[in-house]
């Protein structure tokens, strides 16, 4: 018997109500993910990525099913952990209380939850900070903070919106290299929506490429690499650049394709 | 004096109480110097007097803690009701659609105008003042709670579901201290209201209260008198906006506009 | 039909019906006597006494008398409020002199003042018009203060790059730069200017609506108190509505989002 996907996307679609008239984001989308999978969706931008990732999340309806392990989903859960690109931080409790906060709905003990956001804290690095509030922290801070909160909950599906989008090169990277020690450690299955193809052939072992609104899925890739060596090496290898090369003209064509709709249109 | 040296000389506190010292003492010269008839403008000396004479007898004492006693407790009642009625107006978009043309409505009339109704209806005395009061408290309340609700960003309320939360704990757990920084500033509006009111209700009619005291002395001709209990009434209010500030800070250390760290 | 006009249609819609259950579910209870007739009236009997007191010119005349009090008072606020921010924003000397002063009485109940004015310019217009100025001038000064202040480094180092003088910088960036944050204060004075002159009246006398309604208030003539109230509503709705009509026309008058 075949094994069942831990995600599956099953023909949605979604159709915004717009001011003049309505807007499809989202054209039948189909997508199956495997355990353990870390797939990354990119495309040009508009088209729907960060939609296709609401409605797997749950906050948004839309035409079509979306399974987990089989089932439909209805609505949010804490089967499936998000990272969202503002961080998305309660600003009123402190980076402790933050990460707690999804322990406090679970049903374990309190010296349970507290060893476990202790340790939390100590994997992202911010051993020092727990009574800090989210203002007091720069942006790689926060978003490591946000990644501890959501793992506090052991989701087995991390969905990742952009979350490396609102931070500068150096931090980006460095957090990329966290996000992958921490998948390497978990191998949790990951959704990631991303607008840098690097970043993507850096991260994950499937990339979707989606074409311009209304969105779907137009080319898969595979990328074995090996992630043991390090950045430098990886970065510069030849495997590398050609998976980065080909998904990014894959893009880069779907991105001219909607100009040319665009302007076709007007 | 150095630029900076200058500078924080005059913000020192020192440095700020001094203005108010020069005018004092301009106070002090315009009294002496006669230009002024002493029964218009009594001397600063005058009404220091009568400032110790009032806080040691009972009657400013009695009469301010009825008023402040009124306009606390219109302020309580006026801010919880305003605080649930501005969730309700963020949160229920039909509730919103009948109830905000008549809370428009109510911004532009003036609430003291309803207190000759509320003598009317409950004549002269505490309930009339505390009705007042509770009604222009209502307002900046409901503004304010609605706003601080409403621009709760989505990913906010995304993540808190994501991470478990039921519906029902979305107002405590995410709304509402997300609203807290709009809350205490619509509190500091409608503090100021209720002074405003209650004051206005007791010189409108009342047996009692510092705003009748106020009117009486001044009907009396006991005009340094009249003078202290005004400069109490502005340093009780000073005081009362102090405190709630020092009280919104240490509850709004989170915030971005905090200070310090 | 854009969505934007039929959710403004459906505003006007709501409000209409809003206020009509109001003034029905009003008039029903009044006739069906909840309330004794001293309490509540019938609308009708209100709308009867407001027409009887508009066609003889006594509420026209408390209306004037009244609305000229605030304005002239506003005015007066504006006039010393607008300039007076400006140059504390500009003039640290004059910010020091005067910060003490505006943060003290800026939370008092400005009313507590009135028997002062009172004592110092008689019941009429004089003591409402300048107690009218005192409680506007506040706000108009804070909010023109912090326009003033909070003008774009940017704006003043690009003019003063091109050779602007002291003055020309004052009236051809600092001021329109500050102008929408400074409208906006003077949108929140204009009640507290009628605010003001209403319950001056009531405390004192001396003419205008506010005395009118405790005088009716007094003898029991409740139609003409709640005709009084419903005026006093009207004018303030249509003067925000003129505000903000004023606000509209032109749109550098108003904060940018």
């Amino acid at each position: 018997m075949p094994e069942v996907p831990k995600v599956h996307i099953n023909g949605v679609s979604k159709t915004y109500p717009g001011d003049k008239q309505a807007v499809q984001a989202l054209q039948t989308v189909d997508l199956s993910i495997k355990a353990g999978e870390f797939v990354s969706i990119v495309g040009p931008s508009g088209c729907g990525k960060s939609t296709l990732l609401y409605v797997v999340g749950g906050f948004l309806d839309a035409a079509g099913e979306v399974l987990v392990d089989g089932k439909a989903i209805a609505g949010p859960g804490t089967d499936r952990g998000v990272v969202f690109q503002e961080y998305a931080l309660f600003p009123w409790l402190s980076v402790r209380n933050n990460i707690l906060y999804g322990l406090e709905r679970g049903p374990l003990p309190a010296e349970e939850r507290a060893r476990i956001a202790d340790r939390l804290i100590g994997v992202i690095g911010l051993k020092g900070f727990e009574d800090r509030y989210p203002r007091e922290l720069s942006g790689g801070m926060k978003q490591r903070v946000a990644i501890a909160r959501t793992l506090a909950c052991d989701p087995a599906i991390l969905l990742l919106d952009e979350p490396f989008g609102a931070l500068d090169a150096q931090t980006r990277e460095v957090m990329q290299d966290e996000l992958l020690r921490i998948w390497l450690e978990t191998r949790k299955t990951v959704l990631m929506i991303t607008h840098d193809v690097s970043e993507a052939v850096y991260l994950s072992n499937r990339i979707c490429v989606m074409s311009a609104r209304p969105g779907k899925i137009v080319e898969e890739f595979k990328i074995d690499l090996d992630r043991t060596i390090p950045r430098e090496q990886l970065v510069t290898s030849e495997a590398f650049n050609k998976a980065r090369n080909e998904v990014w003209i894959s893009v880069r064509h779907q991105a001219l394709a909607a100009e040319k709709a665009a302007h076709a249109g007007s | 004096m150095q630029e900076a040296d200058r500078a924080s000389l005059l913000s020192s506190p020192v440095g700020r109480v001094l203005p108010l010292l020069l005018i004092g003492l301009l106070w002090q010269a315009v009294s002496a110097s006669g230009l002024v008839d002493p029964a218009f403008l009594p001397s600063p000396a005058r009404v220091g007097y009568a400032i110790y004479d009032l806080l040691a007898g009972r009657e400013i004492r009695d009469n301010l803690f009825i008023t402040l006693w009124r306009a606390g407790l219109g302020l309580a009642l006026g801010s919880s009701v305003g605080i649930w009625l501005g969730l309700m107006m963020a949160r229920s978009p039909v509730f919103r659609a009948y109830a905000s043309p008549i809370v428009g409505g109510t911004y532009s009339l003036p609430k003291s105008a309803l207190i000759p109704l509320f003598i009317l209806w409950f004549g002269i005395g505490t309930t009339t003042t505390v009705c007042a009061v509770f009604l222009a408290c209502l307002l900046p309340m409901v503004v304010n709670t609605a706003q601080g609700v409403a621009s709760t960003p989505r990913v906010l309320v995304w993540g808190a579901e994501a991470l478990g939360t039921r519906p029902r704990a979305m107002l405590w757990q995410v709304y509402l201290p997300h609203a807290l920084p709009d809350i205490f500033s619509g509190l500091r509006v409608a503090l100021g209201f209720s002074f405003v009111l209650a004051i206005s209700s007791e010189m409108i009619a009342s047996t009692n209260g510092i705003g009748k005291l106020i009117f009486m002395y001044g009907e009396n001709g006991a005009y340094d008198y009249m003078f202290a209990a005004i400069a109490c009434v502005v340093v009780v209010a000073f005081l009362a906006d102090r405190l709630l500030l020092a009280l919104t800070e240490k509850s709004l250390r989170w915030h971005e506009s905090a200070r310090g760290r | 039909m854009t969505a934007k006009a039929v959710s403004q249609r459906g505003l006007y819609f709501r409000s209409l019906i809003s206020v009509l259950t109001v003034i029905v579910l009003w008039e029903a209870g009044a006739r069906a006597g909840l309330a004794p007739a001293l309490f509540l009236p019938p609308f009708t009997k209100v709308i009867s006494e407001w027409w009887s007191v508009c066609a003889d010119g006594s509420l026209p005349l408390d209306l004037s008398v009244s609305l000229s009090r605030a304005a002239v008072g506003l005015g007066l606020a504006t006039a010393i409020g607008v300039p007076l921010g400006i140059a504390m924003a500009r003039s640290r000397f004059l910010h020091w002199l005067f910060d003490p002063v505006i943060a003290l009485a800026f939370p008092s109940p400005k009313i507590a003042f009135l028997p002062i004015f009172i004592l110092w310019f008689g019941i009429y217009s004089l003591s409402k018009i300048l107690l009218v100025a005192f409680a506007c001038v506040f706000p108009i000064l804070i909010g023109s203060f912090a326009a003033a202040s909070s003008v774009n480094r940017v704006l003043i180092w690009s003019a003063a790059s091109m050779g602007t003088s002291r003055m020309t910088m004052l009236f051809r960036v600092v001021l329109p730069a500050a102008w929408p944050r400074i409208f906006a204060s003077l949108r929140v004075a204009l009640p507290v200017s009628l605010i003001t002159t209403f319950t001056a009246e009531m405390v004192s006398g001396g003419g205008g609506m506010g005395a009118t309604l405790m005088y009716s208030q007094r003898f029991f003539e409740s139609p003409t108190v709640f005709a009084y109230i419903l005026t006093m509503l009207c004018v303030g709705l249509l003067l925000d509505a003129l505000m903000l009509r004023i606000q509209a026309a032109f749109p550098a008058w108003s904060t940018a989002p």
